[in-house]
């Protein structure tokens, strides 16, 4: 069975949270730690299964860095 | 479609009831969200001569009106409420997500009036909404109730909630409380954790997922897109913190002030609003030994306020709902001498300077574990610390003696004795109990109201209006006296608001010389200031946004797009200037006399200060109050808000509900 879930560019992420507090099942959180250029930071993550695969957190985006992509979930 | 939920949430703690009423659309027209509908619905709704801590004061937490439409740096709830600090207008401000978290609930504010008979905290997830028994909670700190909530209800709400908590503080009904989220981040102003312990209502739960509206949320990316793009090319060369005492240095000596909005970008990016400290003391805008001391008190300045230090034991970076900035941060601080903690948010400017050079305390250890007790207990630090500088300034004039101190030998910069009198003020035990309720309060008992900094019974923020005389016009004339984020000088040099308003004054640098003087000037540039800032706490906008300038944060762009408007910069002006005469109104339905409020002689510079940047000056105040009253259309002696002022606002033609 085919599922989408989010994919992150992180590069061009500004860790503003608003991907994350879209979501509806709360599956992504500020969480996944890493650098903005030389600054560290944290950045969103999937962080459970409960991605529900409905594309709030892409729609959402301002910076337009999160995709939603396929995967295989068998 | 506009972008506000177009309902709030009407709760009687008394009665046990909760109802959601629809808000006109004239109203969002006319005030926005945020700070303008509580403008509007306390003023309607709160009687006048209301008791703060009683049934009839209404207790608002709003979203504004850019929340959750995509527009960056809007992430900011306001509480508001009659403040038992001031007895006229109340608001505070605080980050973190519980904004949206109001509005994914179906509301843009939820209001709260009554008494609730046993410990209660609201819960709603936008379909269920109801009052819980919070007896399990009371008693715990803000951060430990905040996680207990999220423990119980771990796995019975879809969203993990939001959670704005009172902690001990509030609880004990101490006027210089505030109200927590994200662990222990405070909008800590006006006493509004005391309002809400007077209630009962330990904590307010929000676990809705609607989707926030928007009307060209394609535009509002944009716009976010364009200033996410510049922010992620700002960096500083690592280690230069270590010059920025030098940049302060100089600037005490300049007779005018540039700033550029990405300035403050790039500062608090890299470090926080903590590096403003190694800047504000020499210059001459941070308050030293009790507002009375100057630059040469500072001791070992560059080796205890250089910024690099803190974020030496930064062990994670936090964001905003919202914020492409993020100048929070989380400290490793355990083991460190004084603390007993692991943990502790990275301190504020404001934290570090009201227990650092205010009284004359070098341990920066001692300022992690107060700012992490303060956080826990939900007390504002910028009144605690004034209150502790009373008291130390009272003491060594033999104002206050031993016995009445419970034993403690209050000194400048005795770490040990501050810790313990801030530990007995947060546990209202003893010579604490007396303080907890600021330094009003303690001053009238005691005496040495010489030595008391408060504005109309707030204690002021961490900014020396001899400094920046327009500080001082807004600590005064501000319906919530003694607050630090209306309006500078320096920072509308920053806004550029000429470029958006065609009655504002060109946008200068803070010239120190000219910044004192009273002329129409300097009025308009007050009330541009107030206005803007108004606007933008309407919108839910940050204050670090407000200072990027309007070129970078381009809120009047936001709004259009936002909500479908075609408005010019004027007419959002007098949207902010709506907001503020409402609040004046407001003040003066309660019986608050703005004419009263002043500036304690020590801040005015009577006598002025001897040595230091701040050598000779003396403000013209209350000269300068007039003017911008009248700027407002407003009685320039009275400060009371003119019917023909009331009825070109239309304020007189707002609805009821």
């Amino acid at each position: 069975m085919k599922k989408k879930t989010p994919v992150f560019d992180y590069l061009n992420c500004v860790s503003c949270g608003i991907c994350a507090q879209a979501c509806p099942v709360s599956a992504l959180a500020m969480r996944r730690e890493g650098k903005s250029g030389k600054y560290r930071n944290v950045f969103p993550e999937l962080v459970a299964d409960g991605c529900i695969g409905c594309g709030s957190c892409a729609r959402a985006c301002p910076m337009e860095v999160v995709s939603m992509e396929e995967r295989d979930e068998s | 479609m506009t972008s506000f939920m177009g309902r709030i949430l009407r709760v009687d703690l008394s009665a046990g009831t909760a109802e959601s009423v629809a808000i006109p659309q004239e109203i969002y027209e006319a005030v926005l969200a945020g700070k303008g509908l509580e403008a509007w619905y306390l003023y309607n709704n709160i009687p006048a001569g209301a008791d703060p801590l009683g049934p009839d004061n209404i207790l608002a937490f709003a979203a504004g009106a850019l929340c959750g439409t995509g527009a960056f740096l809007t992430g900011r709830w306001t509480v508001a409420c009659k403040s038992p600090l001031t007895g006229g207008w109340g608001d505070a401000n605080c980050g973190g997500l519980f904004a949206p978290a109001i509005k994914q609930c179906g509301y843009d504010a939820i209001f709260l009036s009554g008494v609730a008979e046993k410990p209660v905290y609201l819960f709603s997830d936008g379909r269920t909404t109801e009052l819980r028994d919070a007896s399990a909670y009371w008693g715990l700190d803000a951060t430990e109730a905040e996680k207990a909530l999220h423990r119980d209800l771990d796995g019975v709400c879809r969203k993990k909630p939001c959670v704005a908590v009172i902690g001990p503080a509030g609880e004990k009904l101490s006027l210089i409380a505030g109200i927590c989220n994200e662990g222990g981040r405070i909008a800590a102003r006006s006493g509004v954790g005391a309002v809400m312990g007077s209630k009962r209502l330990k904590a307010v739960v929000l676990a809705g997922t609607r989707s926030m509206p928007c009307a060209d949320p394609e535009k509002v990316k944009a716009l976010s897109k364009e200033l996410g793009r510049k922010l992620l090319k700002m960096t500083l060369p690592t280690g230069l913190g270590v010059f920025i005492g030098a940049g302060g240095r100089m600037m005490g000596h300049l007779p005018s002030m540039p700033l550029d909005g990405s300035l403050t970008s790039y500062m608090f990016r890299e470090w926080g609003t903590q590096s403003n400290t190694s800047l504000a003391i020499p210059s001459g805008d941070g308050p030293i030994k009790n507002w009375g001391g100057t630059p040469r008190d500072v001791r070992l300045m560059d080796a205890v306020y250089n910024p690099e230090h803190i974020n030496k034991i930064e062990t994670a970076k936090y964001h905003c709902y919202s914020c492409p900035l993020g100048c929070g941060g989380r400290l490793n601080i355990r083991g460190r001498k004084y603390v007993s903690f692991d943990e502790t948010h990275k301190p504020e400017y404001e934290t570090i300077e009201a227990f650092g050079p205010l009284l004359m305390n070098w341990s920066l250890d001692s300022i992690y574990q107060l700012n992490e007790l303060l956080n826990r207990a939900g007390m504002d630090t910028i009144s605690v610390g004034n209150t502790v500088a009373w008291a130390i300034e009272c003491y060594e004039n033999g104002i206050l003696t031993r016995e009445q101190t419970d034993g403690l030998e209050l000194k400048w910069g005795d770490t040990e004795a501050i810790l313990a009198l801030v530990g007995k003020m947060i546990a209202r035990e003893g010579f604490g109990d007396a303080l907890a309720d600021g330094v009003k309060r303690a001053s009238e008992r005691f005496g040495g109201k010489e030595y008391a900094m408060h504005v109309g019974g707030q204690e002021p923020g961490m900014h020396d209006a001899r400094n920046d005389p327009q500080l001082g016009v807004h600590f005064v004339a501000e319906p919530a006296p003694g607050k630090h984020t209306v309006g500078m000088s320096i920072e509308y040099g920053a806004m550029s608001l000429c470029d958006i308003c065609s009655w504002a004054p060109p946008a200068t640098v803070h010239a120190k010389k000219r910044d004192l003087e009273d002329t129409e000037e300097m009025a308009l540039i007050s009330k541009a200031n107030a206005c803007y800032t108004m606007l933008v706490d309407g919108a839910g906008g940050c204050y670090y946004g407000q200072m990027m300038g309007v070129h970078m944060w381009k809120l009047i762009e936001y709004l259009n797009a936002a909500e479908g408007w075609e408005l010019d910069g004027d007419a959002y002006m007098e949207i902010g200037e709506r907001i503020q005469t409402l609040r004046q109104l407001f003040n003066v339905k309660q019986g608050y006399d703005p004419a009263a409020v002043r500036l304690p002689d020590r801040m005015l510079g009577v006598p002025p200060l001897p040595s230091g940047p701040l050598k000779g000056v003396t403000l013209r105040n209350r000269e300068q109050v007039s003017s911008h009253w009248r700027a407002f259309g407003w009685d320039d002696k009275t400060g009371v808000p003119l019917p023909e002022t009331v009825r070109r606002l239309g304020i007189d033609k707002l609805t009821e509900v």
